[in-house]
């Protein structure tokens, strides 16, 4: 090998060197990192591990707001309210926005947007290059406190989680920066609206509860195996049993969404 | 020689494509904003290519589940997009090839319902098994799935990405969660399409249904 192809390598090294620093300092704007970490799963198999290892990755420091979903479904019309497929969003898809592309005064710019489905969420996330987080990625991030990591220990946070269960939803939504951001600089987990994920439709939950101890075995293969181990998280049930309940195309006054990214 | 490729890096470039998994008919999907604040002018639209014109020729109809642009790929390795079975009827069922409880017991099924459909309708319909495992089903591993099921030329046997199979699950309402020990626990649904693909009939559970699902399919037929 001469000096010079000696030459050339070092500088590529060097300059692969220098471009993975930099990609690992540049955050993506409005992105805040979720360190790797364990989920805890509420329901799991009786084959399942106790803790799900999850990746570290980026979300979204705040969900997707009304400002955000203007801007997708102006460069996206088959997304408006009065062009979308009823396949990919039931009848009350953006119905408090006062047009197509106006909000309108119930719908302000800051404040997350409600009432879209998850195929649209879905479709927001990919023009934005981004996608939706899974459950246990949103659920790790979901499970930090205000000041630690281990959000089950932050005793602020549990209150003011529970007074927003308590409440009913607000005919306008608070804007989004009003969120106190938790450990790892997301805010709005929790106390805004609630968040799709992905993965929603791993919930395997039929009909009424009585009818769902043991999940019909003919319904779902694998079901029997379904159940729930630990039951003290009672807002991780009501996530749960929230995505169980919802169909793709669903759309409600009080469910959101946020995106998600890989780290480079 | 080097001006297409460099064209094609160009277009890729400006696509601002992060290399899909399945290429074929991404074209529609909707492309990353250029720029998040490209906000109050009117962008004229992008011209589109080729393959995005075909699909947006085809305009399907309000219930048909080929509005989704997902793509999959059969046990040849064709791509196969889901508006492409448009015109027939369709059996379809979401699986995994290494399942030992239900998926067979299903296809056992689809293959009754293939049996008793009158003859026209037998030869034109179609019977599509589209995998869960997104690692093991690999399309040499359906090919062999195949074999062992003994499935004739009317079945299509395809494999996809997890967006891809995630989306046609969220269309057909089918819930499916990989397991740890590398099984997937799923609801067992056949699900019948008429010629537009429009959802006709669902057969829930494991049992019976196969008379209903003819019934089903043949009533489907136009006039």
């Amino acid at each position: 090998m001469t000096t010079s192809s000696l030459l050339r390598l070092g500088a590529l090294a060097l300059g692969l060197m220098a471009g993975a620093v930099l990609s690992g300092s540049a955050l993506p704007a409005g992105m805040v990192v979720i360190p790797a970490g364990t989920y805890a799963p509420l329901l799991r198999t009786t084959k399942d591990a106790a803790q799900v290892p999850v990746a570290a990755f980026l979300l979204d420091e705040l969900p997707v707001t009304n400002a955000d979903f203007l801007a997708f479904v102006t460069a996206n019309p088959k997304w408006r309210r009065s062009q979308v497929s009823g396949l990919f969003a039931d009848s009350s898809y953006l119905e408090h926005w006062t047009g197509d592309l106006e909000p309108g005064a119930k719908a302000p710019p800051g404040a997350p947007v409600v009432r879209v489905s998850w195929f649209a969420a879905r479709a927001y996330a990919r023009w934005a290059g981004k996608r939706l987080p899974v459950t246990a990625e949103w659920e790790l991030a979901a499970g930090a406190g205000y000041t630690q990591a281990d959000g089950r220990a932050d005793e602020a946070l549990k209150r003011d989680l529970y007074a927003w269960l308590a409440r009913p939803v607000p005919a306008v939504l608070a804007d989004a920066t009003t969120a106190r951001p938790n450990f790892h600089g997301a805010r709005g987990l929790h106390g805004l609206v609630w968040e799709w994920v992905d993965d929603f439709n791993t919930a395997m939950v039929t009909g009424e509860s009585r009818g769902d101890t043991g999940l019909e075995r003919d319904l779902f293969c694998g079901a029997g195996a379904v159940g729930a181990k630990d039951t003290t998280d009672y807002a991780a049930f009501m996530r749960g049993a929230l995505r169980s309940s919802l169909q793709a195309k669903n759309t409600t006054t009080a469910l959101g969404f946020r995106c998600a990214r890989n780290l480079p | 020689m080097k001006t297409t490729a460099l064209f094609l890096l160009l277009a890729t470039l400006a696509l601002g494509a992060e290399a899909p998994a399945t290429p074929a008919a991404d074209c529609c999907k909707e492309k990353p904003a250029a720029k998040k604040d490209a906000c109050c002018e009117e962008k004229p639209a992008p011209k589109p290519d080729a393959c995005c014109a075909a699909m947006e020729a085809a305009t399907f109809s309000k219930g048909s589940i080929y509005q989704s642009e997902v793509t999959f790929t059969d046990d040849t390795g064709k791509t196969v997009a889901l508006g492409s079975l448009r015109g027939r009827p369709v059996v379809l069922d979401l699986f995994f090839a290494s399942c030992g409880y239900a998926c067979p017991l299903t296809v056992t099924d689809m293959l009754a319902i293939q049996e008793r459909l009158p003859a026209e309708l037998r030869s034109q319909a179609v019977f599509v098994l589209v995998s869960f495992d997104t690692v093991r089903d690999t399309t040499e591993v359906l090919a062999k799935y195949r074999a062992q099921r003994g499935l004739d030329g009317q079945w299509i046997v395809l494999r996809g990405g997890d967006d891809a199979v995630r989306e046609l699950a969220a269309l057909l309402g089918v819930k499916y969660k990989l397991e740890a020990d590398g099984m997937f626990s799923h609801s067992n649904v056949i699900t019948l399409l008429n010629r537009e693909g429009e959802i006709v009939h669902q057969r829930q559970g494991l049992k019976g249904g196969i008379d209903e699902a003819v019934t089903a399919l043949t009533a489907a037929r136009p006039e």
